[in-house]
């Protein structure tokens, strides 16, 4: 997949993915990885920015294997927000769709 | 690489940010490592696919720095935080610097001039009241209401401006902002 449409997408995805359910970091990258290829480092320092924009918030649990996980929690300016970006994106794929499928010429 | 050196390597970049935010985004790298081993990956092939420690570094610091002039706004914080976002090797921003600081400037001098309106509003009434100083002094009322003009449209003028202004710096803010997800994006590319 192109790099130029990544930008900006993958706040718009760890977003939509924290709306149905808390995840912690490695969580979001797998579920990202299903779809699209990403360098699974980036998205710390995404979630950091979130985190400090009031977006998500944090808590730590146990889990039965390994290390106590950070979960990450949509707050609800970032469900505010996630509803504004997807609008957005559907605007805007709705719109190149268009496009791409020619029919703008015979409008 | 191993752990221990992304790890080190990460502490070492980051060590001019506050501990507490330091401390929760290396816990954040620590979990991704442990999550990633129990589930059987080896070290080197999880840092390899977190990417480079000092690229990540200089994205943390870029959206520290961002986030800090947002909530707290002054000279030093904004010039750190588009130094670290240059620091991305972004070019676009180069581009922009020279235009950014003509504006800045202009900007700057359409407050001096405003309050230099004002000034001289307020010298030309204090003026009346001494008119042995003056040749030719006007008559007292004529002065004082020009007084008044100049000082009423001189603070407009400062109002306007400083609006002016603040448009300006909140759409240079997003302006850097977008420069993060362009550089996020890079990176990804080249991993």
């Amino acid at each position: 997949m192109n790099i130029q449409f990544k930008k900006g997408v993958l706040e718009l995805c760890v977003l939509s993915i924290l709306d149905r359910k808390d995840c912690y970091g490695y969580e979001l990258v797998n579920n990202i990885s299903k779809s699209f290829s990403i360098s699974e480092g980036t998205i710390y320092p995404l979630l950091s920015r979130l985190k400090k924009e009031g977006y998500v918030t944090t808590y730590l649990e146990e889990s039965n294997e390994g290390p106590i996980r950070k979960y990450y929690e949509l707050t609800d300016t970032g469900k505010n927000i996630l509803s504004s970006l997807k609008e957005e994106w559907m605007t805007f794929t709705k719109g190149v769709n268009r496009l791409l499928e020619g029919r703008e010429e015979y409008e | 690489m191993n752990k221990q050196t992304f790890m080190s390597i990460l502490r070492t970049q980051l060590k001019s940010m506050p501990e507490e935010d330091k401390k929760d985004i290396l816990y954040d790298y620590e979990e991704h490592f442990a999550v990633g081993l129990s589930e059987g990956r080896d070290e080197e092939e999880i840092a390899s696919s977190l990417g480079n420690p000092k690229q990540l570094a200089k994205q943390i610091k870029a959206n520290y720095m961002i986030t800090k002039v947002e909530n707290e706004f002054t000279i030093g914080n904004f010039f750190q935080a588009l130094f670290a976002t240059i620091g991305l090797g972004f070019f676009n921003l180069v581009v922009v610097f020279g235009p950014f600081v003509a504006i800045a400037a202009t900007l700057l001098s359409f407050v001096v001039v405003g309050i230099a309106l004002v000034g001289s509003g307020l010298a030309v009434i204090i003026a009346m009241f001494f008119p042995q100083f003056l040749q030719n002094a006007p008559h007292p009322l004529i002065g004082i209401f020009t007084g008044l003009g100049l000082i009423s449209f001189g603070a407009l003028w400062t109002i306007g401006s400083l609006y002016l202004s603040k448009w300006f710096y909140l759409l240079a803010i997003k302006y850097l902002k977008l420069n993060l997800n362009i550089i996020t994006n890079r990176r990804m590319k080249n991993d």
